[in-house]
């Protein structure tokens, strides 16, 4: 699914990423863990194209990083995100906000998918009249409205109490199980956990 | 997309007011500087086609005001063949009672049908008559001043060339005595399909002192009307640009207090080019809508302005339908132009600073 070698990032001088290997198979849902500063969120936001390496190669199903023309596009039709804070657009309802990422999802479409999240009351509501926990919610629906190959988290669960931080993991490990690989930054060791495959991060390798 | 757009700026409502505002204060300010001095413009140069196709004035004089012509070549002129007849004015100004300036037209009586009386006859010797706007501020209704002279009231009368309501109107004989010149042009009426410009190279030959021009070309190479065009279009950059500034500014604001929906957005894979155009919807309906409110208020303003005794009927807005287009043609640019900065550092924003914990 992803293939990682030899990947590097420096910030400026300072080398945030050093020499990663990695292979991620289809449908495996990967926890990364580590402390703050260890590299984790730099690492997440290369796989998930946002940052582009300084040195190395990741391919994406036969895919070079390199050989991609239009990133945008790829982002849209593979991947997902969610991230630590939900990033709902407060002006915009729930419907909405998950149009943003697939504007041609039909509103049952996205009925389905909030009643598999079990939020599906909420459709018309705005960010700000509901919880957080179904904020964040909302936001794992966004992310997966287009029907991604692989979803990344970065710290999903970090402004959420244990219980949905539970909820939330729960969750994803559903998706996986359906195919969907799943990329998890945590440094929650107990929530890491769940995912199939733990990998920690330190001084900004691969451990 | 245009839903997205209203709700965006009913979101950020402050700013939205503030931009509004800023546009609205620039697109009145173009509407009402363009509109007068455009008006002042159509005003002028209906009166000098009012009577005539082909103006004679003294050659090598810069403004109507200055030109002496002599009153006797009427004769002579209208012995030119395809001439139908010939008029002359004196244009001129004075204080009345405690008006500093009032504007006086003396003319030849056949030129007295172009005032419509209201009340009384037309003037003779040592009479006038006053335009209605002026006539209200006056406190003796029945006799003025000019220019140390006692002139009796004969009539009111109303024209539909605003300025002209304020002024005075009385036989080119008296105001040539006030002004002691003898016309200050003469204004030549064609037969119907004449070659006009045959007849202003004949009446050239009549006297070297002058200089004639079909009123068309005399209106459209008239230096004072370049003169207010020109300060018209310098004022209206100026208010285009202060408008242009506010809005970079204010959106820039507003855009920066948007980084993490641009953010997220990207983050979504959203292209650049999309976000900068749902910007510049935002922006064209702020723009359209600032537009409308800004025609509104600039007829009321008008409306007041022309109706404004004190103003004596000299300002006189017009907003003819080239003028709007105009204007709307520059309002739009304007907010959208305003907008490109902010849109493209909108659309530049990293999603990566979302993902490294930073609520942008």
């Amino acid at each position: 699914m992803i293939n990682v070698k030899n990947l590097t990032h420096y910030y400026g001088k300072d080398k945030a990423l050093d020499n990663i290997n990695l292979q991620i198979q289809k449908g495996e849902f990967i926890s990364l863990i580590g402390e703050s500063g260890s590299g984790k969120s730099t690492l997440l936001s290369v796989l998930s194209t946002l940052l582009k390496p300084t040195n190395g190669e990741i391919v994406y199903e036969n895919i070079n990083y390199k050989d991609i023309k239009n990133i945008d596009r790829f982002r849209r039709e593979n991947i997902g995100f969610i991230f630590q804070f939900h990033y709902l657009i407060n002006y915009l309802t729930v419907k909405e906000n998950i149009s943003l990422a697939n504007e041609k999802a039909s509103k049952k479409q996205i009925e389905e998918l909030l009643d598999l999240l079990k939020i599906k009351e909420l459709i018309n509501k705005y960010p700000n009249e509901i919880s957080g926990g179904q904020r964040q919610r909302v936001s794992i629906a966004r992310a997966l409205i287009n029907n991604p190959k692989i979803i990344f988290a970065d710290e999903p669960t970090g402004n959420l109490d244990s219980v949905n931080s539970l909820n939330v993991f729960e969750l994803l490990k559903t998706f996986s199980n359906k195919g969907t690989t799943i990329v998890v930054a945590t440094h929650d060791r107990n929530l890491a956990a769940i995912a199939d495959i733990i990998y920690e991060v330190k001084d900004g390798k691969l451990i | 997309m245009i839903s997205y757009a209203f709700k965006a700026l009913n979101a950020n409502k402050l700013k939205t007011i503030l931009i509004y505002l800023s546009l609205i204060f620039s697109i009145v300010s173009i509407f009402l500087i363009s509109s007068i001095s455009n008006g002042i413009i159509t005003m002028y140069s209906s009166m000098l086609k009012s009577d005539g196709d082909i103006i004679i004035t003294q050659a090598k004089i810069s403004d109507t005001f200055f030109s002496n012509v002599d009153i006797n070549l009427i004769e002579k002129i209208n012995e030119i063949q395809n001439v139908e007849n010939s008029s002359a004015l004196i244009v001129g100004a004075s204080p009345v009672e405690k008006l500093p300036i009032v504007a006086v037209y003396g003319v030849t009586s056949n030129r007295f049908k172009n005032y419509e009386l209201l009340n009384g006859s037309y003037p003779k010797e040592n009479e006038v008559i006053v335009g209605k706007s002026i006539f209200e501020q006056l406190v003796n209704k029945k006799q003025i001043q000019i220019a140390n002279k006692d002139f009796k009231i004969s009539g009111v009368f109303k024209s539909q060339i605003g300025f002209e309501n304020g002024g005075v109107v009385l036989s080119i004989n008296d105001a040539g005595n006030i002004f002691n010149k003898s016309a200050s042009m003469i204004m030549v009426n064609t037969k119907v399909d004449t070659n006009i410009e045959d007849i202003v190279k004949n009446i050239k030959k009549l006297d070297e002192q002058i200089d004639a021009k079909s009123t068309q070309n005399f209106v459209d190479n008239y230096n004072q009307f370049k003169i207010i065009k020109t300060s018209s279009n310098v004022i209206s950059l100026i208010a285009f640009c202060m408008g242009l500034l506010g809005i970079v500014s204010l959106m820039s604001i507003t855009i920066n207090q948007r980084k993490s929906e641009f953010g997220i957005k990207r983050a979504l894979g959203i292209s650049t080019s999309k976000i900068v155009y749902s910007i510049m919807i935002e922006s064209f309906i702020l723009g359209l809508i600032s537009f409308i409110s800004a025609f509104i208020i600039s007829n009321i303003v008008l409306y007041f302005i022309k109706n404004a005794s004190s103003l004596q009927g000299y300002v006189n807005g017009e907003i003819s339908n080239e003028l709007a287009l105009y204007i709307f043609i520059t309002s739009i640019s304007m907010a959208i132009i305003g907008s490109i900065i902010p849109a493209l550092n909108a659309a530049k924003t990293d999603p990566v600073e979302l993902i490294q914990g930073n609520k942008i």
